[in-house]
C-alpha cells in the first residue's frame, strides 16, 4: 500500500479532476481522506493506493495537473491510520500504525467500520 | 475581450447562442474578426488549424448545452495532438446552473479529460486572470487545448476589471547537462544509431537540429504521422513515415537499429505496434514527463524540449562518420522502394493523385488531411519538402477534420496554398464548412479521393475479416453538386489526363473548389506492416516492388 499526500486547490470541480487522472489509469483508490489544511485556499488530499508503480505513474500525472500545487509519496513513519467503528458499546474511533488498526478491527468484529489512512 | 486583444488575438471560430449573445454584442466593437461557421466542430478544427500553422492559440467559441458539446470532438482531437486551442463555452446563469436548463450541459466535466485545464468562472472579477491563465496554460510545455466556461450572468456582471499582464513563459526547458552528454556518448557508441522525430520534434521546430545530429553520425530519421514534415523528406537521411502504414525502409530501420533518439514521439501502437516490440536501447526525449516510460521504458529519459535537447546534444557530438554500414544498407532500401507511382490507367490510382500533387503543388503549401485511407496515401506517399507543411488528425484520428483545419490554416498563412487531401467519408462528415469557405471566400482546394465508401473500413474487412462487407457503402451523392449548392466550385475527374487541370484550376481558383477524383474503388491502402514482439507482419498488396515503398 502506497500513501500520496498532496495540496491542492480548494474548489468545486478539484476532486473529480483528481479522480479522473486515476480513472484513466485503471487505479483504484483504496482511501481517501481530504481536510481544510495550513495554507488558505488549499486543501490537502492524502489516498492510498495498492502498489509502488501505480503510485508512480498517478505521481507523475498529477504533478502536471493545475489543480495541484504539491504531490509526494509519503513513507510509513509518517501515515497515521485510522478508523470508525461501531461496537454493542457504541462507535468507537481508532488511531494507530495501519496494523494496529487493522488488527483491531479484525478482533472487534464490529458490524459497521470504515477504515482509512492519514498522512502528514 | 481586453484580454483577448493583449494576446493578440485576430480571429475567432464559433457559433453565437443565447448565453454567448453578451460576448458576441461586445466582440462587434472589438475589432476582433469572428468567423461564422456552420457545427462547432468546425469551429473546433478551425481554431486547430490556425494554431497548428500560427503555433500560438486558435480561438473557438459555442454557446451552452449542445452548442458546447459539438465543440467536443475537435477540442479532443487537438488534446491527442498537443495543440494550443483555447475554447470557450457560454453557459446558463449560475443561478440556473444544476437545474437542467434550457441548453445547460456540464460541459465543465465533459471537457476536463480532454484538455490540458478548464476553468468555470462563476465571479466576474475573476474571468480576465483565468483567461490570462488559459493561453499560458495552452502554451506552455507541451502544449494543448484549455476551456473556459462562462455563465451568463458572469458575461454581462464582467465589470471591466482590468486583467493582469501577460505572462506566457516562452522558456522552453533544457535537457540537463549530464544527460544529455550519456545520450551524445549512446549515440556516438551506436552501430545503427536511429532518430524518431514525432509531433513534438514538430511543435518544437527542432528539424535543423535533428539533421545536425544526423548528419554527424549518418543516421537515418524516421518520423511518426505527427512528426511528418519535421524534416524535409528529400533529405537521403530522412526516410519517411514510420508505423502501420509507413515506408519499409522506415520500418525497416526501427527493426534494426541499435540506439533510437525518439524526440517528442509517444510511441503509440499506430507507430510501434504491440508494446515491447522496442528492444534497442532508447533515448526519449520529450517534454511531457508522463510520456517517459508510458509506452515503453527508455535507457535513458530526458524531460526537455525537443529542439533545446537536440542542439545541447548536438553540441556534444564531436564525431563525424560520413557514411556507415548502416546509413548505406538503409539509403539503399529506400532507393529499392522508391516505386514508380505515375499510375497512368482508370479508374484513377489514388497514387497517381499523390503523384500530380508532388510535382504540382508549391513548396510552401499547406497540406491537410483528413482521415482514413485518403490519409495514408498522403502520409506514405507525398513528400513533404521545402517549406511545405502537413497537417492531419494523428491521436484522435477525427474524420472531417480535414476541411475545417484547412479553412483555419488558410487564415493563418493566407499567402499559402492550403489543400485538404480528402475521402468521401470523411469530407462529408463536415462538408457543410464549405458554406463557410464560400460565405468567407477562402479558397481552400478539397481534392477528393472518392471511391464511395469508408475505405479503410472496406480494406480492413477484407484483409482481417474474410471479405465480409458491411456498413462501407457510400455511394449515392453527387458531389460537384454539393459543392455547388454550397457556393463553391465543383470539379469532377474520371479520367487520370484531366487531374492536372482540375487540380490546377483547384490551386489557381480564389474561392473553395472541390475536385471530385473518382478513384479506384478496389485499391487499397499497402504496404500495412503489423508490429508484434515476435516480429512483423507485412501486407504488401501488388507492389511490384515486393511492397516496399
Amino acid at each position: 500500500m502506497e500513501v500520496i499526500s498532496m495540496i491542492v486547490n480548494d474548489e468545486f470541480g478539484v476532486m473529480q479532476r483528481i479522480m479522473g487522472e486515476f480513472t484513466r489509469k485503471r487505479i483504484n483508490v483504496e482511501t481517501i481522506v481530504v481536510g481544510k489544511c495550513e495554507v488558505p485556499g488549499k486543501a490537502r488530499i492524502v489516498l492510498t493506493v495498492l502498489d509502488k508503480e501505480m503510485a508512480d505513474i498517478a505521481v507523475e500525472r498529477l504533478g502536471r495537473l493545475h489543480d495541484v500545487e504539491d504531490v509526494e509519496i509519503v513513507d510509513e513513519s509518517r501515515q497515521s491510520a485510522y478508523a470508525l467503528i461501531s461496537t454493542s458499546k457504541g462507535w468507537i474511533g481508532l488511531v494507530g500504525s495501519r496494523n494496529e488498526v487493522a488488527e483491531i478491527i479484525e478482533r472487534a468484529r464490529p458490524e459497521h467500520y470504515i477504515n482509512t489512512v492519514n498522512a502528514l | 475581450m481586453d484580454v483577448l486583444r493583449s494576446e493578440n488575438v485576430e480571429l475567432m471560430f464559433g457559433i453565437p447562442g443565447a448565453a454567448t449573445l453578451p460576448l458576441y454584442d461586445e466582440l462587434l466593437d472589438s475589432g476582433i474578426r469572428h468567423i461564422l461557421v456552420r457545427h462547432e466542430q468546425g469551429a473546433a478544427h478551425m481554431a486547430d488549424g490556425y494554431a497548428r500553422i500560427k503555433r500560438s492559440p486558435g480561438i473557438c467559441i459555442a454557446t451552452s448545452g449542445a452548442g458546447a458539446t459539438n465543440l467536443v470532438t475537435g477540442v479532443a482531437t487537438a488534446y491527442l495532438d498537443s495543440s494550443p486551442v483555447i475554447a470557450i463555452t457560454g453557459q446558463v446563469p449560475t443561478n440556473v446552473m444544476g437545474s437542467d436548463g434550457f441548453q445547460e450541459a456540464d460541459i465543465f466535466s465533459l471537457m476536463m479529460p480532454i484538455t490540458k485545464h478548464n476553468f468555470r468562472v462563476t465571479d466576474p472579477s475573476t474571468l480576465a486572470t483565468d483567461l490570462r491563465s488559459a493561453f499560458r496554460i495552452s502554451m506552455s510545455g507541451r502544449f494543448g487545448p484549455v476551456h473556459i466556461d462562462i455563465p451568463k450572468d458572469v458575461l454581462t456582471r464582467e465589470n471591466g476589471v482590468q486583467p493582469p499582464p501577460t505572462s506566457v513563459d516562452a522558456t522552453r526547458p533544457g535537457p540537463r547537462s549530464d544527460e544529455a552528454l550519456v545520450a551524445a556518448k549512446m549515440l556516438m557508441a551506436a552501430e545503427r544509431p536511429l532518430i524518431m522525430l514525432g509531433g513534438g520534434a514538430k511543435w518544437s521546430r527542432a528539424g535543423t537540429e535533428a539533421l545536425a545530429i544526423a548528419e554527424k553520425l549518418a543516421a537515418p530519421i524516421v518520423t511518426t504521422l505527427m512528426g511528418k514534415g519535421a524534416v524535409p523528406e528529400t533529405h537521403p537521411l530522412v526516410l519517411g513515415l514510420v508505423g502501420m502504414h509507413g515506408r519499409a525502409a522506415a520500418n525497416y530501420a526501427l527493426d534494426n537499429c541499435d540506439v533510437l533518439l525518439a524526440v517528442g514521439a509517444r510511441f503509440s501502437d499506430r507507430t510501434v505496434g504491440e508494446a515491447g516490440s522496442c528492444n534497442m536501447k532508447v533515448i526519449h526525449v520529450d517534454i511531457d514527463r508522463t510520456e517517459l516510460g508510458k509506452n515503453i521504458c527508455p535507457t535513458l529519459g530526458i524531460v526537455a524540449d525537443a529542439k533545446a535537447a537536440l542542439s545541447a546534444i548536438n553540441d556534444l557530438i564531436d564525431l563525424k562518420i560520413h557514411s556507415s554500414m548502416w546509413s548505406k544498407s538503409s539509403g539503399d532500401m529506400m532507393g529499392r522502394c522508391d516505386c514508380d507511382i505515375d499510375v497512368c490507367e482508370d479508374p484513377i490510382s489514388p497514387r497517381k493523385v499523390i503523384f500530380e500533387l508532388n510535382r504540382i503543388l508549391p513548396q510552401d503549401a499547406i497540406i491537410v488531411t483528413e482521415v482514413g485511407q485518403c490519409q495514408m496515401w498522403a502520409a506514405h506517399f507525398l513528400e513533404i519538402r521545402d517549406q511545405r507543411t502537413f497537417v492531419t488528425s494523428g491521436g484522435l484520428g477525427t474524420m472531417g477534420f480535414g476541411l475545417p483545419a484547412a479553412i483555419g490554416a488558410k487564415f493563418a498563412a493566407p499567402d499559402r496554398k492550403v489543400i485538404d487531401i480528402a475521402g468521401d467519408g470523411s469530407f462529408m462528415m463536415v462538408c457543410q464548412e464549405l458554406a463557410t469557405a464560400s460565405k468567407e471566400n477562402i479558397p481552400v482546394a478539397v481534392v477528393l479521393m472518392n471511391n464511395t465508401r469508408l475505405g479503410m473500413i472496406k480494406q480492413h474487412q477484407r484483409i482481417f475479416y474474410g471479405n465480409r462487407l458491411t456498413a462501407q457503402d457510400l455511394s449515392g451523392v453527387d458531389m460537384v453538386k454539393l459543392a455547388e449548392a454550397f457556393g463553391a466550385e465543383g470539379i469532377r475527374v474520371d479520367d487520370y489526363r484531366d487531374l492536372v487541370p482540375a487540380l490546377e484550376t483547384a490551386l489557381e481558383s480564389e474561392g473553395p473548389v472541390l475536385v471530385d477524383i473518382q478513384i479506384n474503388r478496389e485499391e487499397d491502402i499497402f504496404p500495412l506492416t503489423l508490429r508484434t514482439a515476435a516480429g512483423s507482419t507485412v501486407y504488401r498488396g501488388s507492389c511490384p516492388y515486393n511492397g516496399g515503398c
